[in-house]
């Protein structure tokens, strides 16, 4: 009796990676790998008509980020099996990974030697990742939910007139030039400053903005 | 006679006994008749705070169980719980909340009251089948962890050792994501940013189901205070109905679902 077809659709940068996910889908039944692709950019051009039913994803794309792709790809719809290979084994990425609800990490440095049996189980619907890695992602977790915390608590008591100054502070302006961009004296600017460091409870620009940036106030990409 | 060196060890070249069962200790670590129990300082003190005689009870006797950890105390309420963890000279501390703890001092309350006061503490929300929302409640007002209690027993000691060591536990049953625990802590976020501290409490509170005026008692102010704050509620979150508001508040986890069991 027949398996029943699972199609599989690969992104990888490197086209070893690519063969031995080829080689994986040719040694187990009924997976057929419809289509490979290289890049971020190929990945972005997927519509759901192309979609896979096991989508297995190299992270470390050669021109852009693969977390991203994959944020894309499951706002546009895709809702099948999912596979993640990466060199990073960071909790931030592997968090990241799971939050774009990843039903298998792998890392690469393993040589993926257990590939087709994470294949196999993933498309029979279990999840596939090893203890470390759930535990780095757990701990990110954790260091997300205090800088969730404490960003909201630090946002709820800056004035949006503080926000607006810390966000200048960030583009490196001076005093002055915050001054004239809001339209307000050096001597305000000072003051909103001032209070910032306080409620912020830093001493510099540098740690001001350091600490605005981890927990979520302002965007230093 | 096998001579217990140090847990893990036995002397006793001839003994055919696997080297993993340390000498006075079945295989799941339970304390036998003949091994004496670890030295006070060392034990790991577990404080147990739910609402649940039952679940206390049993809580209890697997813990107490253990030649490495101990019940410092089992109680119905988060006001006796901090009494318990103020008064003891413990150093290594887990607190288990029970997510079901309700009223005013709830386990969100207690959580963070724990995390003020005794942040050398390890406290870790319990529950039974619990959804993400529910654990990234606990998480976001500073749980160390979560624990359901829908696990294998052993797994569950285990999560409370590694607690007791300052990592982040997290053990729930497969279904459980944790992408989706992170989204609900993000939509919390969200939800703590838009409104003051004070529309908060009004919130919490009215998702109790009590009128304006039974707001207005609780919290102490008019019953035309209480309107005014839930009109501005409404405002920020971009809604027309209480319930609508609460609805929002219920899917960030900033009022818990009812009880979680």
């Amino acid at each position: 009796m027949a398996a029943p077809r699972i199609r599989v659709l690969v992104i990888g940068g490197h086209p070893v990676i690519r063969g031995v996910v080829r080689l994986a889908c040719e040694s187990l039944e009924g997976f057929e790998l419809e289509r490979e692709l290289s890049s971020v950019g190929e990945g972005m051009a997927l519509t759901p008509d192309g979609f896979p039913d096991l989508l297995v994803l190299d992270l470390d794309l050669p021109d852009g980020d693969g977390l991203e792709l994959l944020t894309a790809l499951r706002e546009r719809g895709y809702t099948g099996r999912l596979l993640v290979l990466s060199d990073r084994h960071d909790g931030a990425t592997v968090l990241g990974a799971l939050r774009s609800d990843a039903d298998g990490y792998l890392t690469k440095s393993e040589g993926l030697r257990g590939l087709s049996e994470a294949m196999e189980r993933i498309a029979a619907g279990e999840r596939v990742i090893s203890p470390e890695l759930q535990q780095l992602a757990v701990a990110e977790l954790g260091r997300f939910a205090r800088r969730a915390r404490e960003g909201a608590q630090a946002q709820s008591v800056l004035t949006p007139r503080e926000l607006e100054v810390l966000a200048h502070l960030a583009d490196g302006l001076t005093m002055q030039q915050i001054g004239r961009r809001l339209g307000i004296s050096p001597r305000t600017v000072e003051t909103h400053v001032s209070k910032l460091y306080r409620k912020l409870d830093v001493r510099s620009r540098v740690q001001a903005v350091s600490k605005a940036a981890s927990l979520g106030l302002i965007d230093l990409g | 006679m096998p001579i217990a060196l140090v847990p893990g060890h036995t002397a006793d070249a001839g003994s055919v006994a696997p080297h993993y069962h340390p000498e006075g200790m079945d295989p799941l670590g339970r304390r036998t008749a003949s091994s004496p129990p670890a030295p006070a300082r060392r034990r790991l003190g577990v404080v147990v705070v739910d609402p649940l005689p039952v679940v206390r009870a049993g809580l209890a006797l697997l813990i107490d169980d253990r030649p490495d950890m101990e019940v410092l105390a089992d109680v119905g309420t988060a006001d006796e719980g901090l009494e318990v963890i103020a008064r003891t000279r413990r150093t290594r501390v887990v607190v288990l909340v029970g997510l079901g703890l309700g009223g005013e001092h709830d386990a969100a309350w207690l959580i963070r009251a724990v995390r003020e006061r005794h942040p050398a503490h390890a406290v870790l929300g319990v529950g039974a089948n619990a959804d993400p929302i529910s654990i990234s409640r606990a998480l976001f007002v500073g749980a160390d962890g979560f624990i359901d209690k829908n696990v294998d027993p052993v797994e569950f000691l285990q999560a409370l050792r590694k607690a007791a060591d300052g990592e982040m536990v997290l053990v729930t049953p497969p279904a459980v994501q944790v992408g989706r625990i992170a989204e609900s802590i993000d939509r919390r976020r969200e939800i703590d940013v838009r409104l003051t501290e004070r529309e908060r409490e009004v919130l919490e509170v009215a998702a109790e189901g009590l009128t304006a005026r039974q707001i207005a008692e609780r919290l102490g102010v008019r019953e035309r205070t209480i309107t005014t704050h839930l009109a501005r509620i409404y405002g920020k979150l971009g809604v027309g109905t209480r319930l609508a508001a609460i609805n929002m508040a219920t899917r960030s986890g900033l009022v818990a679902a009812g009880a979680p069991e």
